[in-house]
C-alpha cells in the first residue's frame, strides 16, 4: 500500500495580531473565511494534506499563534519544532510590517540549534485602497532577508493556496537535497513511510482526489 | 415550567430573602444550576463573586457607594483626560506651553495619553467581533451610560478616540511610507469593514461600548496587566448576565456592577494573564500541569495515550484555564458552568476537575486518534452538553 503522505511538516504562523493570521489558516484548511473570528488566546492547531507533485504529498500540521506580546511566553515554545512559517503582516497596517524584523528576532532566537524556513506574506490584499505597505518595499525587504514574498486574501481566497504550497515546496527541496534531514526528538520533519488511514480531519482538497496509481 | 423547577425557584427566593444570607446553603443551590427567572443568577453571581454583602441591609447604600466610585472613575479616566485633549485641539499655539501634546518626556501625561490609545484599540478590535453568533452586543443598551453622553461634556470620547487615532495613523503613515496608490483623502475610508460591529448614532450606544468602557477602565486601573486578549470573554458572560436581569433597577446599573464583580473575578485569576509569573507556582504553567497530574490519577491510561503522543498539556488547557472555558461553549452553555465554578470556594481547582472531566468524557475518542485528530478534538470540544461534563467533574470532586 502506498503512503498517504510522504512527509509532515510542522509549520507556524506568527504575526501582529489582528494581522489575519487564524482567517489565512482557517481558508486553508477549512475552506471558507469567517467574517468574524475571536482573538486567539495561545495556540491554535489546524492540519491539512497538500500535493506538491501529482501522487506527492505532504501533512501539514499548522499552529496558529496568539499575536499580541503578553502570549510571547507561550508561544515561543512552539519555534523549536517548526521547520517552517508563515509571516504575516497586514498591507493596510503599516506598523505590522515594521515589526517584521522583531518577529523573525523572536523566532531566530529561539529555535537554535534547528532554524525555520519563512515565507513574507502580506495579507488582506483584498484592500487595496486602503494599502499602506508596497509591494516593492516588501519584496525588498524580504529578499533581505532570504524569504520569498506572497501577497494573499483570506477573504477573496487569493494566493492562499499557492503561499502554502510554495512554502512547502521549498521545504521538500531541502529535505530532498539533505539540507534538512529529520531528526529522532525533533518534530518538524517526519516521514510519513507507513500505511495511514485518511481522517476526516485531514481530508485532502478536491485537485487532490485524483487517483494516486 | 415543571413544578419541580418552580420549587427550585422558590428555594433559591427563600435563600436570597434571609436578612443574612447563608453563603453556605446559597453555594449549595447555585453549584447545580441557577435560574435566570427573576434575576437570580444575575444576583447569586453578584454575591458569589463578593461583590454583595451577605447582609442585606447593607446593600442599598453600598450599591449606591460603588457606583458613585464607578462614575469617578469615569471621569477621571475618560473625561477629564478627554476634555483637555479636545481644548488642546483648539488652541494650537500652546505647544510652548510647559507640557503638551508632542512633549517628548516620558512623564507627560500626554505620553500615556498617547500609550491608552493603543490599549484603547486592542481593546476596541476585540469587542467589536465579541459573540458574534448573537445579535445582543451589537444592539442598543436601554440605559446608555449619561455621564459619558452629556451634550454639555465637549470631550474626545473613547468613540472618538479610536477614530481619531485610526485615521491619525493612516494619515502619518500613509506620508511616510511615500506610497503613491494610498486612496485620496477626500476618499472615505472604510475603517471598520462591515465584519466588524458598527457605532451607533451619537445619543445612544451598543452593548459592546459598554463593556469596552469596562475594559478599558480596568485596564487604567491595573496597569500591571492592562488589557490582555481573552479578557473580553471573561467579562462578556458576566455582563450579559447583569444587562439582561429581569430587573430594571438592577439592569440600569449593570455597568458598574459588572466592572466590579470582573475586577473580584480577576484578582483571582490575574496571575494567569502576567507573562513574568508564568513558570512560577502561581503562573499558568504550573495551571495547565496540573490537569495533567490530576489526570494521571484519575485515568493513567488516558494520561499516558497524551504523553506517548506528545500532546502537552500547553497545547489546549492555556485557553481553557486562562478563559475559564468562555471560548470552548455557547454562551448559555458557559453561564451554567459558571454558575458552578463561581459556586465553588475553590472555584479554580474546580475548573481543573471541569478539564480533566471533559479529557476523560472523550478518552475512547483519544485513545484511537493520531496527534492530530486529538489535537482537533481539543481544540474543538465536541461535546456540548455542559451537564454531562459538569456532573463528571463533580464525580472526581468527590472521589478524590
Amino acid at each position: 500500500m502506498e503512503a498517504i503522505w510522504l512527509y509532515q511538516f510542522r509549520l507556524i504562523v506568527i504575526g501582529d495580531s489582528t494581522v489575519g493570521k487564524s482567517c489565512l489558516i482557517r481558508r486553508f484548511t477549512e475552506g471558507r473565511f469567517a467574517q468574524v473570528s475571536d482573538p486567539t488566546v495561545g495556540v491554535d492547531f489546524f492540519s491539512r494534506l497538500v500535493e506538491i507533485e501529482p501522487g506527492k504529498r505532504i501533512k501539514l500540521q499548522i499552529w496558529d499563534t496568539a499575536g499580541q506580546e503578553r502570549f510571547r511566553s507561550i508561544t515561543r515554545a512552539y519555534y523549536r519544532n517548526s521547520v517552517g512559517g508563515l509571516l504575516l503582516f497586514d498591507i493596510t497596517n503599516r506598523r505590522s510590517f515594521q515589526n517584521v524584523h522583531d518577529w523573525l528576532e523572536e523566532a531566530r532566537s529561539h529555535v537554535q540549534p534547528h532554524s525555520i524556513v519563512f515565507l513574507l506574506v502580506g495579507h488582506k490584499c483584498d484592500l487595496e485602497a486602503q494599502r499602506q505597505v508596497s509591494r516593492q518595499e516588501a519584496e525588498k525587504l524580504a529578499g533581505a532577508y532570504g524569504m520569498r514574498y506572497v501577497e494573499t486574501s483570506a477573504r477573496d481566497a487569493i494566493n492562499v493556496e499557492h503561499a502554502f504550497t510554495e512554502l512547502t515546496r521549498d521545504i521538500f527541496a531541502l529535505v530532498r537535497s539533505g539540507d534538512i534531514t529529520i531528526q529522532e526528538g525533533w518534530e518538524g520533519v517526519k516521514s510519513g513511510f507507513v500505511p495511514n488511514v485518511v481522517h476526516s480531519s485531514e481530508e485532502v482538497t478536491k485537485s487532490d482526489r485524483r487517483c494516486l496509481c | 415550567m415543571s413544578t419541580a423547577y418552580k420549587n427550585r425557584i422558590q428555594e433559591f427566593k427563600l435563600a436570597l430573602s434571609e436578612e443574612n444570607i447563608k453563603l453556605k446553603t446559597l453555594r449549595e443551590l447555585c453549584f447545580n444550576g441557577i435560574p435566570f427567572e427573576g434575576g437570580i443568577r444575575a444576583l447569586c453571581w453578584k454575591i458569589l463573586l463578593n461583590y454583595l454583602p451577605l447582609d442585606q441591609t447593607l446593600w442599598e447604600s453600598f450599591l449606591k457607594k460603588q457606583r458613585e466610585v464607578y462614575s469617578q472613575f469615569l471621569k477621571e479616566m475618560i473625561i477629564q483626560p478627554g476634555i483637555a485633549k479636545a481644548n488642546m485641539s483648539f488652541s494650537r499655539e500652546d505647544v510652548t506651553m510647559e507640557d503638551h501634546p508632542l512633549n517628548p518626556n516620558p512623564d507627560s501625561r500626554w505620553n500615556t495619553y498617547f500609550k491608552d490609545n493603543e490599549i484603547l484599540l486592542q481593546i476596541d478590535k476585540d469587542v467589536r467581533r465579541l459573540y458574534p453568533d448573537m445579535a445582543f452586543f451589537q444592539r442598543p443598551t436601554e440605559y446608555p451610560c449619561q455621564l459619558i453622553l452629556d451634550p454639555q461634556n465637549d470631550y474626545e470620547t473613547l468613540r472618538r478616540r479610536v477614530e481619531q487615532t485610526t485615521l491619525k495613523a493612516q494619515t502619518v503613515n500613509c506620508n511616510r511610507s511615500g506610497v503613491t496608490n494610498v486612496s485620496s483623502p477626500g476618499k472615505a475610508l472604510n475603517l471598520y469593514p462591515s465584519n466588524e460591529y458598527e457605532v451607533l448614532p451619537n445619543g445612544s450606544e451598543a452593548h459592546w461600548e459598554v463593556v469596552e468602557r469596562i475594559l478599558f477602565i480596568y485596564a487604567k486601573l491595573n496597569p500591571g496587566i492592562a488589557y490582555v486578549q481573552g479578557m473580553n470573554e471573561i467579562v462578556g458572560p458576566i455582563y450579559y448576565a447583569f444587562a439582561t436581569d429581569p430587573n430594571s433597577q438592577w439592569k440600569e446599573h449593570a455597568e458598574a456592577d459588572t466592572f466590579f464583580c470582573f475586577t473580584n473575578l480577576m484578582s483571582e485569576n490575574r496571575d494567569n494573564f502576567i507573562k513574568s509569573l508564568d513558570d512560577s507556582q502561581c503562573g499558568i504553567t504550573y495551571k495547565m500541569e496540573s490537569v495533567y497530574s490530576m489526570l494521571r490519577d484519575k485515568d493513567l491510561v488516558l494520561y499516558l495515550k497524551l504523553e506517548e503522543q506528545n500532546i502537552k498539556p500547553q497545547y489546549f488547557t492555556f485557553r481553557w484555564l486562562t478563559l475559564l472555558l468562555s471560548q470552548e461553549f455557547l454562551l448559555p452553555d458557559v453561564l451554567r458552568i459558571w454558575d458552578t465554578l463561581f459556586s465553588d470556594e475553590d472555584r479554580f481547582h474546580f475548573l481543573v476537575l471541569v478539564c480533566c472531566a471533559m479529557l476523560i468524557l472523550i478518552r475512547d475518542k483519544i485513545l484511537v486518534g493520531d496527534f492530530t485528530m486529538n489535537m482537533r478534538l481539543l481544540q474543538d470540544y465536541p461535546i456540548s452538553d455542559v451537564h454531562t461534563i459538569l456532573t463528571k467533574a463533580k464525580e472526581l470532586q468527590d472521589s478524590s
